[in-house]
Parts: structure tokens; C-alpha cells; sequence
């Protein structure tokens, strides 16, 4: 009735290395082994090809942002990750761990967060995470340990005699936080941990992630926010209709393919002598008016050049009272990346 | 004087002291939640506000069947009825609070999940049961009854109540209400069916050496039963690279090889052996055909260590392509009964129609998998082939009586009916009615026997490679 037995941690770890470089390498001389490494994986179900043969890896403590539409397959790769789902092709590493042959040695590395947790009712948060405790094979003094720490690390304490389903949103997705770090995992997997919470209860699950990125886990967030995930990221993955479409940092985002840089400009006393001195400056275009000023656009994303426009904007006694480069948002850059798809049809991983 | 500060670890140690470590983490779990549900308090309750009123019943008129009646209903229902009901949901309700994830996510398999519900249920059965022992003993001396007899049947009723709530608890896992309705009310016929059949057969008469075989035969029955239907419930919960297979297929043999032990007694009751290993072996086998495949990749590493694992494989891995393997050698167990049948108790009379029955029972079993197999390839779920495959049973059922009423009335077709309308149940029927006498219906029989087996491996080819391929 139980698992099979599985190999050590220390001797799949050098087995696992072997697999992966080809070579018999001592464990100090392989390559650190990623904290999730994804190669070819698929996911289909009858009729739907929920994940299209995406790959990529994130190195352990790094924060990533797993970014995409509702039914893009976010949860469904995030499911194969923590071993309640099966790839139809492909592989998922956890920790050098293959997700389908060392369930049980993956388990023992990740805490899953799903976007839906469970509450049971007559049960205390005390008592909730007593159960997960003995469940995870915590005894004695050790689970008292375990259970005050992750309380404490969430601030349950105050709330540790209250019925489960008496908690608000926040409360429950802090149990939850609290529930999957019990057993102290390396991998942290968050399916949208911060939908429906209220701006407070954000802001704290936020500072919770960042305090446990210090600690050095490698955390795997989704989230349909993208100005949210930009805050405590690394870098961010984008996934439309089961494919990777994007693969890299908030800002490589913003700044996209374009060439030329948006700039805002507020000017005291006559707006319209912004528009006639880029008229007659080079390397420059006014692009639309503000209140105090407007936009204008430089041809060139060199810092250098864009600083020269400043000083010059100066010497010709513009009176600027503020003058800064515009960003794309990150909702814009995504849509525009999924524009540039449709246009040619291929996807854009970075 | 101020009080010491305590640490959290403390005020948490202090907190946990009602369950100890050593219980498993699941019965700790449902007993926490189950003994604050209003459902067991109110029935608590109300059990001893009946068993006080029969009891004064009992005094002011000694001996009085009404009172009597009224005491033994109010038990029975409580568990019998409650107690069983209350494991109906015990684990379609983690699929839908969301937390059957979490709890696969911790180092409990399927067995230990159900296991820790089951023994929950019962140990707050037994509370039932302790609460109701002070007013038998007040019966013994202030209503006139018979103590023992009470305790036999408060035992029997107990270990009945522990069935049906593994049958529910069984049940449970299949998300879909109505098909664990439908699934709990059969349940409960064969239950009451049984119980009077028993009753009849046992209990009239006193028991003497015959009917005490037949006891542990039925104690057989029902412990395989238990076991049964909480591996059923596990293996559906469990990861697909849990294997729970192999342990129940075994199981089912092993009980099987025990009943057929009892040949050896000099007692009349080898048709009795015969219905309790169709019984243990009917369960066992619907079960292995209608298992989801798993992951072979995992499961079947054990199986790839020589060729007797190898072989193993085809009868005891997980999922239903060798749930058909399991199915030939629960045949030829199914056929070694009536072999020891025929070599302890028989008299040479086997005929024709004998044998169609003997080949049409199991081909009944396996024929909705050929269903399944034509009609619903693609469909995976081990929800839907179990659904699907009741839904066949019940339309099987319904088309044979119908045939069978259409052949009675039409006497001098009857061979043709058979013959134009050869399934496995209309044959049984057939053969039970002792109309299958003509050898074509043997040949029938066999062929059928031959489509059922040979469907599902041309259908679903592609699967039968990937096993075959994992167990290399």
C-alpha cells in the first residue's frame, strides 16, 4: 500500500546531476541543479491542449511571476509542478526530482498554495494546522515547533482557537500560507494567492513573499495582476493558450523591441513653447499635449541621447518643472506582445 | 506577582493534549470535526431520550413487544441509518472544499484517508453503542428480556453499522450525487436482502455446525466486505502512482482460498462456499475493470524485476487492462469452486445448461467493459467507466428480464430468442431457467467469452503498447 522506496536525497542529487550533464560529475564539480526546470511539457486533455510543450527553468531563489490569461494553462503547469497532475509529454524537475517518477521526494520540497483553499468547518486554525502537521509526519515537540513558527511567521497567533470558516479571505489565504510552509519547503508554489483579497490583506501577503524570498526559497507565483507580481519578481514568465510567449525581467517587458522613448515634460508658464521648440529640435517629435506640457518622442533608447535632449531643452530657457521617461505599463506590453503573435504567428520567448 | 511569559510553542503544546501523537493524523481530524457537528449531537441526544422512554415502557409493562420494538428501532436506525449516512459525503466532500489536493500533498495515501474516516465513524459508533449498554443491563433487571441475546444483537448491529458505513464511505468518492445515491440505496437492498436471507436461513432453525460454517462464511463476506469497499475508495483518491491494486486483487484470493477451506468440513454447504466467493470475486472483479489507468511509468517499476513479476503484472498491476487479466484468473478461480463443488459434494449431474451459467456469470461481468470500450473509448475517468458501467448493469438487467418474459410467453421460440439476443445475462437467465440446455448455447456462451475479452484489447491498442512498453 505505500509508496515505493525511493532513493536518497544526497544520492538521487548525483544521479540526477549525472542524468543531466551526460557526465559522471562529483556533486561539487556539477552544475547547481535548478529549482524547477521544465523541458517540452504537455498537457492535454480530450479536446483541449491545456499545456503546449513549454520549457523554461528558474534557478533556486529566484521570485517568478507566472503570468496569463484565465484558461491559458498557468494552473494546470502549476499543478504537474506540485504532482497533482500528470504531463501528457514532457518533463517537470523539482529540485532534480522528476515530478512523475520521485513524487514523494518532490513533495517533501514544495509547499502548494492553490487559488481556491480549502476551509473545513468545526475545525480551529490551530487545529487545521495540527492536522497538516501530523499529516507531514511532524511528532512531538517538533510539531508544536513547526505549527508555532509558521503561526507566528503569518501572525495566527491571535486567531489560533478561531473556527476555520469564521476567517476573512485574508485570514484563510494567510492559513493557507501558513498551512504550506509548514514543512519548511524550498519551492514555494502560489496559484494566484492574492485574487480577491482586499488591498490590506495584499500589501501583507505581498511582505510575507518578500520576507520569504530573503530567506532564499524560490517562489513560483501566478497572479492576474501584473503591477503586483512586477513588485516582488525576479523575472516573469507570460503563458497564452499553453505556450510561452515571453521569458524575462519587468523591465526587458517594458522596454519591448521599440527604438524610440517616450518622454513626458511639464513647463511653467506657456505649454506651447514646448511644441515649437521640438518642431526645431533634432531627434525629437511632439507627440501629444498635457496640461502643463506634453510628450515628445526621442528617436533613440540610449541614455546618452536622452540627457542630451535635457540639457538642451535647458539651454533654449524652457522652463521645466518635470521631465521624465514614460514606461509602458506592463498590462500594455503584455497585450502588445500577444499582438505581435497573432500578427505573425509564432511565439516570442525572450 | 506577575505570571512567567510562556512561548507560543507552549501555549500551542498546552492547546494540543486532547488526541496523542501516536493516532492516526485523519481519525484524529474527523473525530475534532465530527463530535462538534450538530448531526451527532442531536442524534445523541435523542437516542438517549428514546432509550429512557422504552425503558419506562419497559417497566410499567414488562416484557411488551411494542416497547421492545420501539427500542431495537430507535438503535438500528441510529446505526444502521445515521451513522452510515454520515460517511455519504466523507470524501466527495474534499474534492469539493478543495482540500483533497492539500491532504495528497502530506505524506497520507488513499488508504490511510479512508481508513482514518472509516475508524472515525465507528469509534463514534461506539459511543452510540456505550451509551445505549447502561439501559440494556436495565432491561435485564427491570424489563424482562434476555441480556446476552441483547449484546449478540447490539454486536451484530455494530459490526453491521461498520459495513455500511464502509460502503458509503466507499462510495463517497465519486463526486457526482446521484450516482452515489443510486449506489448507497443498492447497497442497501443487498444489505436488507442478505440480513433476511441470513435471518431465514440461520436464525430459524438454531445454529448447529452447518449454519456456524455459514457464519464465518458470511464473517468472511463482510470483513472482505470492509476491506473492500475502503480500498475501492482509496485507489480512486489515490495518486496514479499509488498502488492499491495489487493488495485488493490478492486480497479477494486469499478470502476466496479461505472460503474454499471450509470444503474440507464435512458439512452440507458447498453451495453456500460457491455464492460467497461469487460474492468476494463479483466486487473484486467490477472493480478491476472499471479502474482508471494509471501511470505506468511508476507503478509498474516493481513489476520489471524478472518475468514471474512480469507475469504478475498482467493479473495485479493497477488499471483495468489487467483488471482483464485479473478477471481470466478470478474465472478459473470462479471455475476451480465448482470443480471442488462437483469433487466434494457433487453427483456427476452437470449438463450443458450448467456450464452456459458457469461461462455466462463472469462474461456478465466484463460485458459493459466491451460497452465501454465501443461507445465511450476516449472517456478516462474512472468516474464516468464506473457510472457508465452500473448504467450498462442496470439496462442489462432490465433488456434479460424483458427477454425473458417475451420467451416465456413465446414458448416455442425460445431457443431463437436466446440465440438472436445472446448476452451474457439473457444466458444466465437462460441457464438458471434451465433453458440453455441445446449445445449452441455453449458455443455462445464461449464466444461471447472470446468478443469480451478480445473488444477492449483491439480497441484500445495503444494502451495495451504503453503497459506493455513501461513493463520491459
Amino acid at each position: 500500500m505505500s509508496d515505493l522506496s525511493e532513493k536518497s536525497p544526497e544520492a538521487e542529487e548525483t544521479t540526477e546531476a549525472t542524468e543531466m550533464t551526460g557526465t559522471t560529475a562529483s556533486p561539487e564539480n556539477a552544475p547547481p541543479i535548478p529549482a524547477i526546470e521544465v523541458t517540452n511539457l504537455s498537457r492535454w486533455f480530450t479536446g483541449v491542449h491545456a499545456v503546449n510543450d513549454i520549457s523554461f527553468t528558474v534557478e533556486r531563489g529566484q521570485v517568478i511571476g507566472f503570468v496569463g490569461a484565465n484558461g491559458a494553462g498557468k494552473t494546470t503547469t502549476m499543478r504537474i509542478l506540485a504532482t497533482l497532475d500528470y504531463p501528457s509529454g514532457g518533463t517537470a524537475r523539482i529540485a532534480g526530482y522528476d515530478v512523475v517518477q520521485y513524487p514523494g521526494e518532490v513533495r517533501k520540497r514544495i509547499g502548494w498554495m492553490p487559488d481556491h483553499y480549502g476551509t473545513y468547518s468545526n475545525m480551529t486554525v490551530l487545529e487545521y494546522l495540527d492536522f497538516f502537521a501530523r499529516a507531514l509526519g511532524y511528532k512531538g515537540q517538533e510539531r508544536v515547533e513547526r505549527i508555532a513558527d509558521v503561526m507566528e511567521f503569518t501572525d495566527l497567533g491571535s486567531l489560533a482557537d478561531r473556527l476555520i470558516d469564521k476567517l476573512s479571505k485574508g485570514m484563510g489565504q494567510r492559513l493557507c500560507l501558513a498551512r504550506a510552509l509548514i514543512h519548511d519547503p524550498e519551492v514555494l508554489i502560489l496559484d494566484e494567492p492574492a485574487a480577491g483579497l482586499d488591498p490590506k490583506a495584499r500589501v501583507e501577503l505581498k511582505h510575507l513573499i518578500r520576507i520569504l524570498a530573503e530567506e532564499g526559497k524560490t517562489v513560483f507565483i501566478s497572479s492576474h495582476i501584473l503591477s503586483e507580481l512586477d513588485e516582488m519578481c525576479d523575472s516573469l514568465l507570460f503563458i497564452n493558450q499553453g505556450k510561452i510567449i515571453h521569458h524575462g525581467t519587468s523591465e526587458s517587458l517594458r522596454k519591448g523591441s521599440s527604438e524610440t522613448s517616450l518622454i513626458e515634460v511639464q513647463v511653467a508658464h506657456s505649454p506651447e513653447r514646448l511644441q515649437e521648440w521640438a518642431a526645431l529640435a533634432p531627434n525629437v517629435t511632439f507627440k501629444d499635449s498635457t496640461k502643463n506640457g506634453g510628450r515628445i518622442e526621442v528617436d533613440s533608447v540610449d541614455d546618452e541621447v536622452i540627457a542630451t535632449v535635457l540639457r538642451r531643452m535647458i539651454k533654449d530657457d524652457l522652463a521645466v518643472t518635470d521631465f521624465h521617461l514614460q514606461e509602458r505599463r506592463l498590462e500594455d506590453a503584455f497585450i502588445e506582445i500577444l499582438g505581435e503573435i497573432e500578427a505573425s504567428g509564432t511565439p516570442i520567448v525572450s | 506577582m506577575s505570571k512567567p511569559s510562556t512561548s507560543p510553542a507552549d501555549t500551542i503544546s498546552e492547546s494540543m493534549t486532547d488526541f496523542p501523537a501516536r493516532l492516526s493524523p485523519m481519525l484524529v481530524k474527523e473525530l475534532r470535526q465530527g463530535m462538534r457537528t450538530s448531526l451527532f449531537a442531536v442524534a445523541f441526544i435523542l437516542l438517549q431520550t428514546f432509550m429512557v422512554l422504552c425503558f419506562v415502557a419497559n417497566i410499567a409493562e414488562p416484557g411488551s413487544q411494542d416497547a421492545n420494538g420501539f427500542f431495537w428501532f430507535f438503535i438500528i436506525t441510529t446505526l444502521m441509518v445515521v451513522q452510515p449516512l454520515r460517511g455519504f459525503n466523507a470524501l466527495s466532500s474534499e474534492y469539493q472544499l478543495n482540500t483533497m489536493d492539500l491532504i495528497q500533498l502530506t505524506k497520507l495515501s488513499g488508504w490511510r484517508i479512508t481508513l482514518g474516516k472509516w475508524t472515525a465513524l465507528n469509534a463514534q459508533t461506539l459511543l452510540f453503542i456505550t451509551g445505549v449498554l447502561p439501559y440494556l443491563v436495565m432491561r435485564y433487571f427491570f424489563g424482562n428480556v434476555d441480556l446476552i441475546l441483547d449484546l449478540v444483537a447490539l454486536l451484530l448491529l455494530g459490526l453491521g453499522s461498520a459495513l455500511a458505513s464502509a460502503i458509503t464511505i466507499g462510495f463517497s468518492v465519486f463526486r457526482n450525487f446521484l450516482l452515489r445515491g443510486i449506489l448507497a440505496v443498492g447497497s442497501a437492498i443487498g444489505l436488507i436482502t442478505l440480513f433476511f436471507g441470513v435471518k431465514e436461513d440461520i436464525f430459524r432453525n438454531g445454529i448447529d455446525s452447518a449454519e456456524a460454517a455459514t457464519l464465518v462464511l458470511l464473517a468472511i463476506c463482510s470483513l472482505y466486505g470492509c476491506f473492500f469497499f475502503l480500498a475501492f475508495g482509496a485507489s480512486r483518491i489515490a495518486y496514479q502512482s499509488e498502488n492499491l491494486s495489487t493488495v485488493k486483487r490478492l486480497a479477494a484470493l486469499t478470502m476466496c482460498g479461505l472460503a474454499f477451506c471450509l470444503f474440507l468440513l464435512p458439512l452440507d454447504i458447498g453451495e453456500m462456499i460457491i455464492v460467497a466467493t461469487a460474492i468476494i470475486l463479483t466486487f473484486a472483479v467490477v472493480d478491476a475493470v472499471t479502474e482508471a489507468l494509471p501511470n505506468y511509468a511508476r507503478v509498474l517499476i516493481p513489476f520489471r524485476k524478472n518475468i514471474v513479476t512480469r507475469s504478475c503484472a498482467l493479473f495485479f498491476a493497477p488499471g483495468w487492462i489487467s483488471g482483464l487479466g485479473f478477471f481470466c484468473l478470478a474465472a478459473a478461480v470462479w471455475l476451480a469452486g465448482f470443480g471442488l463443488l462437483e469433487h466434494f459434494e457433487g453427483d456427476g449431474s452437470s449438463g450443458i445448461d450448467d456450464w452456459v451459467g458457469i461461462i455466462s456469470g463472469p462474461n456478465a461481468l466484463i460485458f459493459p467493459l466491451v460497452i465501454i470500450q465501443l461507445f465511450f473509448h476516449k472517456q478516462t475517468s474512472s468516474q464516468f467507466t464506473f457510472g457508465i458501467y452500473a448504467f450498462t448493469q442496470v439496462c442489462l438487467l432490465f433488456i434479460s428480464m424483458l427477454v425473458l418474459v417475451m420467451a416465456n410467453a413465446i414458448r416455442h421460440y425460445e431457443d431463437l430468442i436466446y440465440s438472436v439476443i445472446p448476452l451474457p445475462s439473457v444466458l444466465l437467465f437462460a441457464s438458471a431457467d434451465g433453458e440453455a440446455d441445446a449445445p449452441l448455447f455453449f458455443y455462445i456462451a464461449l464466444a461471447t467469452s472470446a468478443v469480451c475479452l478480445l473488444i477492449p484489447r483491439i480497441r484500445s491498442h495503444a494502451h495495451y503498447r504503453d503497459f506493455f512498453k513501461h513493463l520491459k
